[in-house]
């Protein structure tokens, strides 16, 4: 929290030293609700042009994230910097260089399609002719041309989706942040929504939070994975999946798990990396198949009987996983 | 048994909505809290003023009659001495000003020479010949309930003092004489100013709860990221409240005129106040929904400037004016902080006593200072409650 005289000085300072491409930067954010701190000095940069994945399990503090980024919430500490310039400071002008597509579908029910982008529009400052211009141009990005005149109440639980995500681009933001935008979209429109964020990081910087690791990493240049308003990780989904193990991922199911088991599997050690979680064994390995004889082969010497096996790649969830554990949050 | 299951989990919902719970159930009794406060248990009373031209007569006894004073006492005595406010005032005009401001129920003129004509009455020499007015004239607006009370204490009070001088079985007059128009009023013509205030009033409903639904639906999060604010979405949303306002301003005038309803005074004054009233109720609503979360609750919430609006105001039934001090000779009560105050007051000016625009100036200008204030302090509630990042 800043006094508008320190934040001027801190923005000057901050204009002359930030990198070219940062677009948007946090510094020690922290919000926090009675005894629970929901984001713990969450410090980031963004950069120009990047698709920036934010993972986190549920209650991690991911939306209380974006809502600080995109100043709908106020930090209790730390701020939020748009090209230099403090977010809380900048007002309406800096604030709408950033569209935000909410997590919840939140549209006008009585208003058609192509009404409400234009409204929206016009609550950036467009003028009237260039709002209905961009809604027109949206609506055809977004497949949703012939339902222009349709009430949003009428419209499909995938189609509202894509309405939402299309009322966060109106006013052509610098920044777009998009909270869980695949979420309950069916797999056409899924792949569709995730072309359209794919083809806006060529012109724009985009956020996005998701509980979907393949999407993180089919459309992500960087991935932050945060636990408990805390950042755990910021990086490439290559490099994240490396950090955990290279290559292909072998899970084993087994039942009751004896001690001799682990001795037996001693051999592995050094060599690739072993997981022991409840009734499951994962190694991870370059060439993970080519260790399965061997190792159902200790397991059954050492009584412990396989089940079902799978040879898997190496993915995010096996980072998300490794960070923030198999725990379900409370 | 399905039954009890449903009733523990509505008591449980309940309990978790704990502010409707509260507002629900504390309605009734606050209200009858604030009735309490605001009479104090005071007894009934009402005001006359009295504006006495008469001279003291002497009689042929030497007796000095001075009937107008004995009669002014005999007002205030009447009923134990409380039922009766008795003020004196210099003027017919400013007795008439307190009657359309009702800020009196009654006004009693005695004529002068009115003690010598008693005198006559009583077949005193010093009188005759026997003439000279012998009329009292008792002034108010008949269709105000107050008056009618009023009319009929000083009417047996002044007969009974004045018989008991003269021992004269009908000595003087009560002329009855109408404030304006109000004279040949129907009940229902008398029931209409009330009935289009709370047309106005039930705006605050729909003030709130449309702007609540913004909150509600999440909308409003999504504008809050965008140039707009709250005096952009208030202002907007607000006009066309004043425009459902005013039609149904219109809408109630078109139906009380073809069910035989005419206005004495110009009817688009009257149309004017309910458009101005209609500004400030949505000023209320305003307040209602910066309050509220959901349409729920400013559902809930709304009934509580709506119980002030109707029962305090005057527009259900009349509400005595304890002045606590005069502006540019109109006195200000608790209660002229409710828009609905002034509402009642200049459209029975204009459709009752038939008066113009120049009559209602000062309830204009009340309604819009209040309009303002309202707008004022809703905006900026809306502002720090709902649209700032939190």
């Amino acid at each position: 929290m800043n006094d508008d005289s320190s934040c001027d000085a801190a923005t000057h300072e901050v204009k002359s030293t930030l990198a070219p491409r940062v677009v948007l930067r946090a510094e020690g954010l922290v919000k926090c609700y009675g005894a629970l701190t929901a984001v713990d000095e969450l410090s980031l940069d963004v950069y120009e042009g990047e698709i920036l994945g934010l993972l986190g399990p549920n209650g991690a503090g991911k939306t209380t994230s974006i809502s600080m980024l995109c100043g709908l919430l106020k930090p209790d500490a730390g701020r939020v910097l748009i090209r230099g310039v403090p977010i809380a400071a900048g007002g309406a002008d800096v604030r709408s260089r950033v569209g935000v597509c909410p997590q919840d579908v939140v549209l006008w029910d009585k208003l058609t399609c192509g009404e409400q982008l234009q409204f929206i529009g016009e609550m950036y400052g467009l003028a009237t002719r260039e709002a209905r211009r961009r809604a027109n141009v949206l609506l055809r990005d977004m497949n949703l041309e012939d339902k222009s005149t349709a009430l949003a109440a009428t419209l499909s639980g995938g189609m509202k989706r894509r309405l939402n995500l299309a009322l966060a681009l109106v006013h052509d933001p610098e920044i777009v942040v998009l909270d869980e935008p695949e979420a309950g979209l069916d797999p056409q429109s899924r792949v569709m929504v995730r072309t359209y964020i794919r083809s806006l990081a060529r012109r724009k910087t985009v956020i996005v939070t998701t509980h979907n690791m393949d999407e993180a990493d089919r459309v992500a240049d960087r991935v932050a994975i945060i636990d408990y308003g805390k950042l755990l990780v910021l990086d490439t989904p290559q490099a994240l999946k490396s950090s955990v193990g290279a290559g292909d991922v072998l899970e084993i199911e087994l039942g009751a798990v004896p001690g001799s088991a682990r001795d037996a599997l001693a051999f592995l050690e050094g060599r690739v990396t072993v997981e022991w979680a409840d009734h499951e064994l994962v190694v991870r390995a370059l060439d993970a198949l080519s260790l399965l004889p061997a190792v159902v082969s200790a397991l059954n010497a050492a009584g412990c009987r396989p089940g079902a096996v799978h040879v898997r790649q190496n993915s995010l969830e096996d980072v998300f996983l490794s960070l923030t554990g198999r725990r379900l949050r409370s | 048994m399905r039954l009890l299951h449903v009733f523990g989990k509505t008591v449980r919902e309940m309990r978790r909505e704990r502010l409707v719970l509260i507002l629900t159930v504390l309605f009734a009794p606050l209200f009858v809290f604030m009735y309490w406060l605001y009479f104090n248990q005071a007894p009934a009373s009402y005001k006359v003023l009295v504006v006495n031209r008469d001279t003291p007569h002497v009689t042929s006894s030497g007796e000095r009659l001075a009937v107008g004073d004995q009669l002014i006492a005999a007002l205030r005595a009447a009923g134990g001495g409380s039922l009766l406010t008795v003020d004196l005032v210099g003027s017919v005009s400013t007795a008439k000003l307190a009657l359309e401001d009702r800020a009196a129920a009654a006004a009693l003129f005695i004529p002068a020479g009115f003690s010598r004509a008693v005198a006559g009455a009583t077949g005193d020499d010093s009188a005759w010949p026997v003439g000279g007015p012998s009329e009292l004239v008792l002034m108010g607006d008949l269709t105000n309930s107050a008056y009618s009370v009023a009319a009929v204490l000083v009417s047996a009070a002044a007969d009974n003092y004045v018989r008991e001088v003269t021992h004269a079985p009908a000595p003087i007059q009560m002329i009855e004489r109408p404030l304006g128009a109000s004279g040949g009023r129907t009940d229902f013509e008398t029931a209409v100013p009330g009935v289009l205030v709370f047309a106005v009033i039930m705006l605050v409903f729909l003030a709130a709860m449309t702007i609540a639904r913004e909150v509600e639906a999440g909308t409003l999060r999504r504008l809050q990221i965008t140039r707009m604010t709250a005096l952009d979405l208030l202002g907007g949303m607000s006009a066309v409240l004043v425009l459902v306002g005013i039609a149904s301003v219109l809408l109630t005038f078109a139906t009380a005129w073809a069910l035989g309803f005419h206005s004495r005074g110009p009817i688009w004054v009257a149309i004017l106040v309910g458009a101005v009233t209609a500004i400030a109720i949505i000023g209320c609503g305003l307040i209602v929904a910066a309050c509220s979360r959901s349409v729920a609750q400013a559902f809930v919430i709304a009934n509580f400037p709506l119980g002030l609006l109707m029962f305090f105001s005057g527009t259900v039934f009349p509400i005595p004016r304890a002045t606590l001090f005069t502006v540019a000779g109109h006195g200000i009560s608790p209660f002229d902080v409710l828009p609905p105050t002034h509402a009642v007051l200049a459209l029975n000016k204009v459709l009752t006593l038939g008066e113009g625009l120049h009559a209602v100036l000062w309830e204009l200008a009340a309604l819009a200072v209040l309009s303002a204030l309202y707008y004022a302090v809703g905006v900026w509630l809306f502002q720090r409650l709902r649209m700032r990042a939190t």
